[in-house]
Protein backbone atom coordinates (compact mmCIF):
# COMPACT_ATOMS: atom_id res chain seq x y z
CA UNK A 1 0.00 0.00 0.00
CA UNK A 2 1.35 3.40 -0.93
CA UNK A 3 1.93 5.61 2.08
CA UNK A 4 1.57 8.96 0.30
CA UNK A 5 -1.18 10.11 -2.05
CA UNK A 6 1.54 11.78 -4.14
CA UNK A 7 3.18 8.42 -4.73
CA UNK A 8 1.51 7.85 -8.14
CA UNK A 9 3.16 11.01 -9.51
CA UNK A 10 6.70 9.79 -8.91
CA UNK A 11 8.49 8.71 -12.05
CA UNK A 12 10.85 5.77 -12.14
CA UNK A 13 13.06 5.14 -15.13
CA UNK A 14 12.42 1.91 -16.97
CA UNK A 15 15.51 2.42 -19.05
CA UNK A 16 18.22 4.94 -18.30
CA UNK A 17 19.59 6.63 -21.40
CA UNK A 18 22.10 9.47 -21.13
CA UNK A 19 23.16 11.14 -24.33
CA UNK A 20 25.95 13.67 -23.94
CA UNK A 21 24.75 14.98 -20.58
CA UNK A 22 21.14 14.91 -21.74
CA UNK A 23 18.84 12.65 -19.74
CA UNK A 24 16.45 10.98 -22.17
CA UNK A 25 15.53 8.04 -19.97
CA UNK A 26 12.33 6.19 -20.66
CA UNK A 27 9.69 6.44 -17.97
CA UNK A 28 5.92 6.13 -17.60
CA UNK A 29 5.26 9.71 -18.72
CA UNK A 30 7.29 9.39 -21.93
CA UNK A 31 5.58 6.16 -22.87
CA UNK A 32 2.13 7.61 -22.12
CA UNK A 33 2.94 10.57 -24.37
CA UNK A 34 3.82 8.20 -27.19
CA UNK A 35 0.58 6.30 -26.58
CA UNK A 36 -1.45 9.54 -26.70
CA UNK A 37 0.29 10.80 -29.83
CA UNK A 38 -0.23 7.45 -31.55
CA UNK A 39 -3.86 7.25 -30.49
CA UNK A 40 -4.74 10.78 -31.62
CA UNK A 41 -2.93 10.30 -34.92
CA UNK A 42 -4.64 6.99 -35.69
CA UNK A 43 -8.04 8.36 -34.62
CA UNK A 44 -7.84 11.50 -36.74
CA UNK A 45 -6.39 9.70 -39.79
CA UNK A 46 -9.09 7.03 -39.60
CA UNK A 47 -11.81 9.63 -39.06
CA UNK A 48 -10.51 11.74 -41.91
CA UNK A 49 -10.04 8.98 -44.43
CA UNK A 50 -13.71 7.96 -44.65
CA UNK A 51 -14.95 11.19 -46.33
CA UNK A 52 -18.55 10.10 -46.61
CA UNK A 53 -21.46 12.44 -47.12
CA UNK A 54 -23.34 10.68 -44.34
CA UNK A 55 -20.63 10.31 -41.69
CA UNK A 56 -20.12 7.12 -39.75
CA UNK A 57 -19.46 7.06 -36.01
CA UNK A 58 -15.73 7.73 -36.24
CA UNK A 59 -16.11 10.41 -38.89
CA UNK A 60 -18.78 12.17 -36.80
CA UNK A 61 -16.44 12.20 -33.82
CA UNK A 62 -13.68 13.70 -35.94
CA UNK A 63 -16.03 16.27 -37.40
CA UNK A 64 -17.34 17.27 -33.96
CA UNK A 65 -13.79 17.73 -32.65
CA UNK A 66 -12.60 19.74 -35.65
CA UNK A 67 -15.75 21.86 -35.70
CA UNK A 68 -15.41 22.49 -31.96
CA UNK A 69 -11.82 23.72 -32.30
CA UNK A 70 -12.79 25.82 -35.31
CA UNK A 71 -15.57 27.39 -33.21
CA UNK A 72 -13.13 28.31 -30.44
CA UNK A 73 -10.75 29.96 -32.91
CA UNK A 74 -13.48 31.90 -34.71
CA UNK A 75 -14.96 33.07 -31.38
CA UNK A 76 -11.70 34.37 -29.95
CA UNK A 77 -9.51 35.38 -32.89
CA UNK A 78 -11.83 35.86 -35.82
CA UNK A 79 -11.18 34.59 -39.32
CA UNK A 80 -7.46 35.50 -39.29
CA UNK A 81 -6.92 32.98 -36.53
CA UNK A 82 -7.59 30.02 -38.79
CA UNK A 83 -3.92 30.01 -39.83
CA UNK A 84 -3.12 28.75 -36.33
CA UNK A 85 -5.59 25.89 -36.63
CA UNK A 86 -2.95 23.11 -36.87
CA UNK A 87 -1.13 24.27 -33.73
CA UNK A 88 -4.28 24.81 -31.70
CA UNK A 89 -5.92 21.58 -32.79
CA UNK A 90 -2.78 19.62 -31.91
CA UNK A 91 -2.56 21.24 -28.48
CA UNK A 92 -6.25 20.66 -27.74
CA UNK A 93 -6.31 17.03 -28.85
CA UNK A 94 -3.06 16.18 -27.06
CA UNK A 95 -4.13 17.76 -23.76
CA UNK A 96 -7.65 16.35 -23.96
CA UNK A 97 -6.44 12.81 -24.60
CA UNK A 98 -3.72 13.06 -21.94
CA UNK A 99 -6.33 14.15 -19.41
CA UNK A 100 -8.88 11.53 -20.40
CA UNK A 101 -6.51 8.57 -20.73
CA UNK A 102 -4.94 9.46 -17.39
CA UNK A 103 -8.29 8.71 -15.75
CA UNK A 104 -8.06 5.03 -16.68
CA UNK A 105 -6.83 3.31 -13.51
CA UNK A 106 -3.24 2.13 -13.85
CA UNK A 107 -2.31 4.62 -16.56
CA UNK A 108 -0.49 7.89 -16.07
CA UNK A 109 -1.60 11.51 -16.49
CA UNK A 110 1.14 13.28 -18.41
CA UNK A 111 -0.42 16.69 -17.77
CA UNK A 112 0.04 16.23 -14.00
CA UNK A 113 3.75 16.95 -14.53
CA UNK A 114 4.37 20.70 -14.39
CA UNK A 115 7.29 20.30 -16.81
CA UNK A 116 4.90 19.28 -19.57
CA UNK A 117 2.36 22.04 -18.98
CA UNK A 118 5.09 24.65 -18.48
CA UNK A 119 6.66 23.75 -21.82
CA UNK A 120 3.28 24.11 -23.53
CA UNK A 121 2.67 27.45 -21.83
CA UNK A 122 6.14 28.77 -22.69
CA UNK A 123 5.80 27.71 -26.32
CA UNK A 124 2.40 29.39 -26.61
CA UNK A 125 3.42 32.57 -24.82
CA UNK A 126 6.84 32.79 -26.48
CA UNK A 127 5.17 32.38 -29.84
CA UNK A 128 2.69 35.18 -29.12
CA UNK A 129 5.50 37.54 -28.07
CA UNK A 130 7.67 36.73 -31.09
CA UNK A 131 4.72 37.05 -33.41
CA UNK A 132 3.74 40.38 -31.85
CA UNK A 133 7.21 41.84 -32.41
CA UNK A 134 7.41 40.45 -35.96
CA UNK A 135 4.00 41.82 -36.92
CA UNK A 136 4.02 45.16 -35.08
CA UNK A 137 7.68 45.88 -34.35
CA UNK A 138 8.31 48.24 -31.44
CA UNK A 139 4.63 49.19 -31.43
CA UNK A 140 4.01 45.81 -29.75
CA UNK A 141 5.38 47.34 -26.53
CA UNK A 142 2.16 49.35 -26.51
CA UNK A 143 0.56 46.21 -25.07
CA UNK A 144 2.07 47.37 -21.76
CA UNK A 145 0.03 50.58 -21.89
CA UNK A 146 -3.72 50.07 -21.68
CA UNK A 147 -5.60 52.38 -24.05
CA UNK A 148 -6.69 55.64 -22.43
CA UNK A 149 -4.02 55.76 -19.70
CA UNK A 150 -3.14 59.31 -18.59
CA UNK A 151 0.59 60.09 -18.75
CA UNK A 152 1.16 60.54 -15.02
CA UNK A 153 -0.09 57.00 -14.36
CA UNK A 154 2.46 55.40 -16.68
CA UNK A 155 5.14 54.63 -14.01
CA UNK A 156 2.48 52.67 -12.12
CA UNK A 157 0.65 51.04 -15.01
CA UNK A 158 3.66 49.72 -16.93
CA UNK A 159 4.96 47.51 -14.06
CA UNK A 160 1.44 46.28 -13.38
CA UNK A 161 0.88 45.41 -17.02
CA UNK A 162 4.32 43.80 -17.20
CA UNK A 163 3.48 41.57 -14.25
CA UNK A 164 0.08 40.71 -15.63
CA UNK A 165 1.69 39.78 -18.95
CA UNK A 166 4.33 37.62 -17.25
CA UNK A 167 1.61 35.97 -15.19
CA UNK A 168 -0.01 34.58 -18.34
CA UNK A 169 2.30 31.62 -19.01
CA UNK A 170 2.44 30.83 -15.29
CA UNK A 171 -1.32 30.80 -14.87
CA UNK A 172 -1.61 28.70 -18.03
CA UNK A 173 0.87 26.11 -16.77
CA UNK A 174 -0.20 26.06 -13.13
CA UNK A 175 -3.92 25.80 -13.88
CA UNK A 176 -3.68 22.63 -15.95
CA UNK A 177 -1.05 21.03 -13.72
CA UNK A 178 -2.84 21.86 -10.45
CA UNK A 179 -6.25 20.72 -11.62
CA UNK A 180 -5.03 17.38 -12.90
CA UNK A 181 -2.80 16.72 -9.88
CA UNK A 182 -5.45 17.73 -7.35
CA UNK A 183 -8.07 15.53 -8.98
CA UNK A 184 -5.81 12.51 -8.90
CA UNK A 185 -4.73 13.16 -5.32
CA UNK A 186 -8.39 13.24 -4.26
CA UNK A 187 -9.03 10.01 -6.12
CA UNK A 188 -5.97 8.46 -4.47
CA UNK A 189 -7.03 9.53 -0.97
CA UNK A 190 -10.59 8.29 -1.43
CA UNK A 191 -9.41 4.99 -2.81
CA UNK A 192 -6.97 4.62 0.08
CA UNK A 193 -9.88 5.16 2.48
CA UNK A 194 -11.94 2.58 0.62
CA UNK A 195 -9.18 -0.02 0.85
CA UNK A 196 -8.37 0.63 4.51
CA UNK A 197 -12.01 0.91 5.58
CA UNK A 198 -12.93 -2.67 4.83
CA UNK A 199 -16.32 -3.85 3.59
CA UNK A 200 -18.38 -2.40 6.44
CA UNK A 201 -17.69 1.28 5.75
CA UNK A 202 -15.36 1.14 2.74
CA UNK A 203 -18.19 1.15 0.19
CA UNK A 204 -18.89 4.81 1.01
CA UNK A 205 -15.54 6.28 -0.12
CA UNK A 206 -15.57 3.80 -2.99
CA UNK A 207 -18.89 5.24 -4.20
CA UNK A 208 -17.32 8.69 -3.94
CA UNK A 209 -14.37 7.53 -6.07
CA UNK A 210 -16.79 6.62 -8.82
CA UNK A 211 -18.59 9.96 -8.54
CA UNK A 212 -15.27 11.83 -8.52
CA UNK A 213 -14.13 9.96 -11.59
CA UNK A 214 -17.24 11.19 -13.38
CA UNK A 215 -16.48 14.74 -12.28
CA UNK A 216 -12.87 14.35 -13.39
CA UNK A 217 -14.01 13.50 -16.91
CA UNK A 218 -15.74 16.88 -16.97
CA UNK A 219 -12.66 18.59 -15.53
CA UNK A 220 -10.44 16.90 -18.12
CA UNK A 221 -12.60 18.33 -20.87
CA UNK A 222 -12.88 21.80 -19.33
CA UNK A 223 -9.14 22.12 -18.68
CA UNK A 224 -8.30 21.19 -22.26
CA UNK A 225 -10.95 23.67 -23.42
CA UNK A 226 -9.63 26.51 -21.23
CA UNK A 227 -6.04 25.91 -22.27
CA UNK A 228 -7.10 26.12 -25.90
CA UNK A 229 -9.26 29.21 -25.42
CA UNK A 230 -6.47 31.04 -23.60
CA UNK A 231 -3.96 30.03 -26.27
CA UNK A 232 -6.28 31.61 -28.82
CA UNK A 233 -6.79 34.71 -26.67
CA UNK A 234 -3.05 35.26 -26.16
CA UNK A 235 -2.22 34.69 -29.81
CA UNK A 236 -5.12 36.95 -30.77
CA UNK A 237 -3.86 39.69 -28.42
CA UNK A 238 -0.50 39.68 -30.16
CA UNK A 239 -2.21 39.56 -33.52
CA UNK A 240 -4.71 42.37 -33.13
CA UNK A 241 -2.99 44.59 -30.52
CA UNK A 242 -5.75 46.00 -28.26
CA UNK A 243 -8.44 44.96 -30.72
CA UNK A 244 -8.96 41.56 -29.17
CA UNK A 245 -11.43 42.62 -26.48
CA UNK A 246 -13.93 43.45 -29.20
CA UNK A 247 -13.27 40.13 -30.87
CA UNK A 248 -14.10 38.16 -27.76
CA UNK A 249 -17.83 38.11 -28.50
CA UNK B 1 -21.11 17.24 -26.52
CA UNK B 2 -19.69 20.55 -27.67
CA UNK B 3 -19.53 22.44 -24.36
CA UNK B 4 -18.97 25.82 -25.93
CA UNK B 5 -22.70 25.91 -26.67
CA UNK B 6 -23.59 24.70 -23.19
CA UNK B 7 -23.85 27.69 -20.80
CA UNK B 8 -23.07 25.45 -17.82
CA UNK B 9 -19.68 24.41 -19.19
CA UNK B 10 -18.87 27.86 -20.50
CA UNK B 11 -19.62 29.36 -17.08
CA UNK B 12 -17.68 26.67 -15.27
CA UNK B 13 -14.72 27.26 -17.56
CA UNK B 14 -14.75 30.98 -16.75
CA UNK B 15 -15.07 30.32 -13.02
CA UNK B 16 -12.11 27.94 -12.98
CA UNK B 17 -9.97 30.53 -14.77
CA UNK B 18 -10.25 33.41 -12.35
CA UNK B 19 -8.73 31.77 -9.26
CA UNK B 20 -5.43 30.93 -10.93
CA UNK B 21 -5.45 34.32 -12.65
CA UNK B 22 -5.21 35.97 -9.22
CA UNK B 23 -2.59 33.53 -7.95
CA UNK B 24 -0.24 33.63 -10.92
CA UNK B 25 0.17 37.41 -10.91
CA UNK B 26 0.90 37.31 -7.17
CA UNK B 27 3.60 34.67 -7.73
CA UNK B 28 5.19 36.71 -10.52
CA UNK B 29 5.08 39.99 -8.59
CA UNK B 30 6.47 38.48 -5.41
CA UNK B 31 9.10 36.59 -7.39
CA UNK B 32 10.33 39.70 -9.20
CA UNK B 33 10.49 41.58 -5.91
CA UNK B 34 12.42 38.76 -4.26
CA UNK B 35 14.94 38.59 -7.11
CA UNK B 36 15.43 42.37 -6.95
CA UNK B 37 15.98 42.16 -3.17
CA UNK B 38 18.41 39.26 -3.09
CA UNK B 39 20.40 39.55 -6.31
CA UNK B 40 20.14 43.03 -7.79
CA UNK B 41 19.80 45.60 -5.02
CA UNK B 42 20.07 45.05 -1.30
CA UNK B 43 16.78 46.80 -0.61
CA UNK B 44 15.73 44.77 2.40
CA UNK B 45 12.18 43.50 2.28
CA UNK B 46 10.84 46.47 0.34
CA UNK B 47 11.32 45.04 -3.15
CA UNK B 48 9.28 41.98 -2.30
CA UNK B 49 6.64 44.01 -0.46
CA UNK B 50 6.08 46.35 -3.38
CA UNK B 51 6.33 43.40 -5.78
CA UNK B 52 3.56 41.59 -3.91
CA UNK B 53 1.39 44.72 -3.90
CA UNK B 54 1.91 45.30 -7.62
CA UNK B 55 1.34 41.58 -8.22
CA UNK B 56 -1.98 41.58 -6.41
CA UNK B 57 -3.06 44.66 -8.37
CA UNK B 58 -2.09 42.93 -11.59
CA UNK B 59 -3.93 39.80 -10.47
CA UNK B 60 -7.15 41.70 -9.82
CA UNK B 61 -6.72 43.40 -13.18
CA UNK B 62 -6.29 40.04 -14.92
CA UNK B 63 -9.33 38.61 -13.17
CA UNK B 64 -11.34 41.70 -14.09
CA UNK B 65 -10.21 41.41 -17.68
CA UNK B 66 -11.18 37.76 -17.96
CA UNK B 67 -14.54 38.52 -16.32
CA UNK B 68 -15.17 41.08 -19.05
CA UNK B 69 -15.14 38.22 -21.53
CA UNK B 70 -17.95 36.52 -19.62
CA UNK B 71 -20.13 34.56 -22.03
CA UNK B 72 -23.66 35.83 -22.40
CA UNK B 73 -26.04 33.15 -21.15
Amino acid sequence: MEDSPLHPFELHNFLSIHLGGLDISLNKAVIMMWVVVGLVTILMIKAGSARQLIPGKLQSLGEILVDFIRGIILDTMGKDGMRFFPLIATLFLFILFCNLIGLIPGSYTVTSQIVVTAVFACVVYGMSVVMGFVLHGAKFLGILVPPGTPGWLLPLMVPIELISQLARPISLAVRLFANMTAGHVILGVLFGLAVSGGLLIGWLPFAFTIAMNGLEVGIAFIQAYIFTVLTCVYLGDAFHLHGSEDHAH
Amino acid sequence: MPPSQDPFYAGLGQAVRIGTELLAALIVGGGIGWVVDTYLLATGPWGMVSGLILGSVAGVRNAYRSAQRWPKS
